[in-house]
């Protein structure tokens, strides 16, 4: 074991899995001589030479393309994207091409696909997104977001070696924040299991990626409630069990995302909340959210859309009040 | 609470008949004291049988005049227990609710409040009355914490472990004991406690049976592959029940009654099931004629019973007259027991843990390999005195047979 960031924690597990797996290569912008944009792949280059570790131009629909091809062809790509807003310029290759390989030809595509994502930092509208749910609706990707170091790791390595393509959702605002003890060697974090982030009786917050932090620390002291925190870790599929599991504990939910409102992971865990578990309902199911709008530059306003841990603590005491 | 009565109406109430064979019952508990305000249909005390602890509710309203039984004493039916005095201003505050069966009335009792799906379906589940609770919510709602300090204060455990049916909630047992202590406190024994009155009941039983009979175990293993497949999402209980009924006509002295030295072998079977209360004790209601019935219909049967024990709406009657008993205490993972017979009956099934076993199967043309199969004990204990060991073996062959191959 040892104390690593989320950042180093990626960076570990994607290297493992490079060391212990030949057919493991990625590509991307500036990720062989620079490191990546934001150094996960720093050093990688010297360890395991250009062909392993390739810079490739600015074209995402390059990218993933190449990615999906070689895929087909026995290897296991791990592409990032400098940014995940960018990845709409190579959507047709992942939503069209390889999320439906395997239904109409009956190919595998262990393409991992990373997405730095989140905002937090004056990003502005293209840096800053949460882009998640895009992927929700396209049946034959699985869809990832750790919050933690320990789980950064371990879900890189299940993202790599699932036959199907996924998508790695990697929150920027975690990269340093997010430090953890991480154990050495290699091990899996399997994809569609939640962690219980914290045990409670009074209510759930279920969280992902960056804002699990913000729940934990909204609700480490609220007036002496008890609260659950349920990181799902896997947004599809999703841990349905434990989901329910919590909410017929409890009771009361709050959903919490960064990502914009309608049609959101929240949305979704919410609609299923009130299919499986409408009898164990003590209170209407919340969701504190950024709104449908592009993320502002400007510090103030940023700060007033995303989701802080006051917006959190308040839904919190409104639904416990109920 | 300050009112007094104006006009002197006065009601007697008096000790019920609980069932056709019950004459007389115990007071456990009283709700009110002398001097209490009181809604007509309102708990008034709780009363025990020798079969069943129930809820008196009050025959008026108005203010509890006097209490002429006290709680721990035994009376005969129609034997007046308490009087309430009636009359304009006597009564609580706000009239009555009228009681129905409608699910709406409880929306009423609520000051306007509306009540949230859990609450409304531990309402139904324990058959409370909400106008009774004080809600903690906002403009008064009833919340689901209310509903189980509630029920805790009247010592009803809120969930029940898991047994004949789902829990469809979960509440930390830790909190019941913690209710414990100040009883216990006024007690001579320091630590100790005395046994509730239904635990009284069940070591008297307990003892006098084995004391009576000459127990003897046999057990078989079953393999449940088929009714693994059969069940669904079902409980193993019903296809078994259902299993052992067939067995019983195959087998009728195992059918029977033992008293007096005399034994008799019954026509019909009337299959007690035991349903555990948690910490409260277990009581085996009786499924009458349920010869009659399919697996289907046993399970249907089963649920109802388990649900009316657990909220103690049972009928003392529906306690009485089995013929044999299963106990099902399988869903905590134990996988042998050697349960006592439910005298005067003269054997009683025991249902444990099915478990993933490898075991030898032998295929139509003799060939054998190892299999994983769903594996179950069947742990029978019956009366030496009545039959011998050869007939609880073919019974349980039987059993098993049908277990196996249920549509022969």
């Amino acid at each position: 074991m040892s104390e690593l960031t989320y950042l180093q924690a990626i960076s570990d597990g994607l290297r493992e899995e490079m060391r212990a797996d030949d057919s493991v290569f990625c590509l991307g912008e500036d990720v062989g001589a620079f490191g990546g944009a934001f150094k996960v792949t720093d050093g990688f280059i010297d360890e395991f030479g250009p062909e392993r570790v390739w810079d490739t131009p600015l074209a995402e629909s390059g990218i993933i393309g190449t990615a999906v091809g070689a895929a087909v062809e026995g290897l296991r790509p791990v592409c990032e994207m400098q940014f995940a807003d960018f990845i709409s310029c190579g959507f047709d290759q992942l939503v069209n091409v390889a999320a439906k390989l395997h239904y109409r030809q009956g190919l595998s595509v262990p393409v991992t696909v990373r997405l730095p994502s989140g905002g937090g930092f004056s990003g502005g509208p293209f840096h800053s997104q949460n882009p998640e749910a895009w992927f929700l609706q396209s049946p034959g990707l699985k869809v990832v977001a750790p919050a933690t170091a320990e789980d950064a790791k371990g879900l890189i390595a299940a993202a790599i070696r699932d036959p199907n393509p996924v998508v790695y959702m990697e929150h920027k605002h975690l990269y340093r924040r997010a430090k953890g003890e991480v154990r050495e060697g290699r091990y899996e974090t399997p994809i569609g299991k939640a962690r219980l982030a914290r045990e409670g009786e009074d209510l759930t917050v279920i969280a992902y990626g960056a804002m699990v932090l913000t729940a934990l620390e909204a609700t480490e002291d609220l007036d002496g409630a008890s609260i659950e925190v349920l990181d799902l870790r896997s947004l599809y599929p999703y841990d349905r069990e434990a989901v329910l599991t919590s909410v017929r504990k409890t009771s009361k939910v709050v959903l919490v995302q960064e990502a914009t409102r309608s049609c959101g992971v929240a949305a979704e865990v919410a609609a299923l909340i009130a299919e499986e578990a409408f009898e164990d309902l003590d209170g209407p199911v919340l969701r504190v959210t950024t709104p449908d709008v592009p993320i502002p530059f400007s510090p103030p306003l940023e700060r007033a859309v995303l989701p802080q841990v006051e917006d959190v603590r308040k839904a919190c005491h409104e639904l416990l009040a109920y | 609470m300050s009112s007094s009565p104006t006009s002197a109406g006065v009601v007697d109430v008096t000790m019920p008949q609980m069932g056709v064979s019950i004459a007389e019952g115990t007071i456990v508990e009283w709700k009110k004291q002398p001097g209490d305000a009181v809604e007509a249909d309102e708990p008034l005390l709780e009363i025990s049988t020798d079969k069943a602890e129930s809820d008196l509710p009050a025959p008026a309203a108005g203010r509890l005049a006097e209490v002429l039984v006290e709680a721990g004493e035994t009376v005969e039916v129609g034997t007046v227990l308490a009087r309430i005095e009636t009359g304009d201003g006597a009564g609580a505050e706000t009239p009555s609710a009228t009681h129905g069966d409608g699910k709406a009335e409880h929306d009423d009792g609520n000051g306007g409040s509306p009540v949230t799906p859990v609450v409304r379906r531990m309402a139904e589940e324990h058959d409370l009355d909400l106008s009774q609770i004080e809600g903690s919510g906002r403009r008064g709602r009833v919340t689901k914490k209310d509903v189980l300090a509630y029920l805790r204060g009247r010592g009803e455990a809120p969930a029940e472990p898991k047994l004949h049916t789902e829990s469809p909630y979960r509440e930390a047992p830790a909190e019941a004991e913690a209710e414990a202590p100040p009883q216990a406190a006024e007690r001579p024994a320091p630590g100790g406690r005395e046994l509730s009155v239904m635990r009284k009941q069940i070591a008297e039983h307990m003892v006098r049976s084995l004391r009576t009979a000459a127990h003897c175990t046999t057990i078989v293993e079953a393999d449940m592959s088929r009714i693994e497949a059969a069940r669904g999402r079902g409980s193993y209980l019903p296809f078994v029940a259902r299993a052992a009924i067939d067995a019983l006509r195959e087998h009728p002295t195992l059918n029977a009654t033992f008293e007096d030295e005399l034994l008799t072998v019954h026509d019909e079977v009337h299959l007690g099931i035991a349903v555990s209360l948690g910490e409260q004790g277990l009581v085996v209601p009786v499924i009458r004629d349920a010869h009659e019935l399919s697996s289907e219909g046993l399970a249907t049967r089963i649920k109802d019973l388990a649900e009316r024990a657990r909220s103690k709406r049972l009928s003392p009657d529906e306690l009485r007259g089995g013929t044999f008993t299963i106990t099902n205490p399988g869903a905590f993972g134990a996988v042998l027991a050697t349960p006592i017979i439910n005298q005067p009956q003269v054997a009683i099934l025991d249902l444990e843990s099915v478990v993933k076993r490898p075991v030898v199967v032998t295929d139509a043309a003799g060939n054998d390999s190892i299999a994983i199969r769903p594996m179950v004990y069947f742990c029978m204990s019956w009366d030496h005195r009545v039959l011998d060991g050869a007939l609880a073996a073919q019974f349980l062959s039987t059993l098993k047979r049908r277990i196996e191959a249920p549509a022969t």
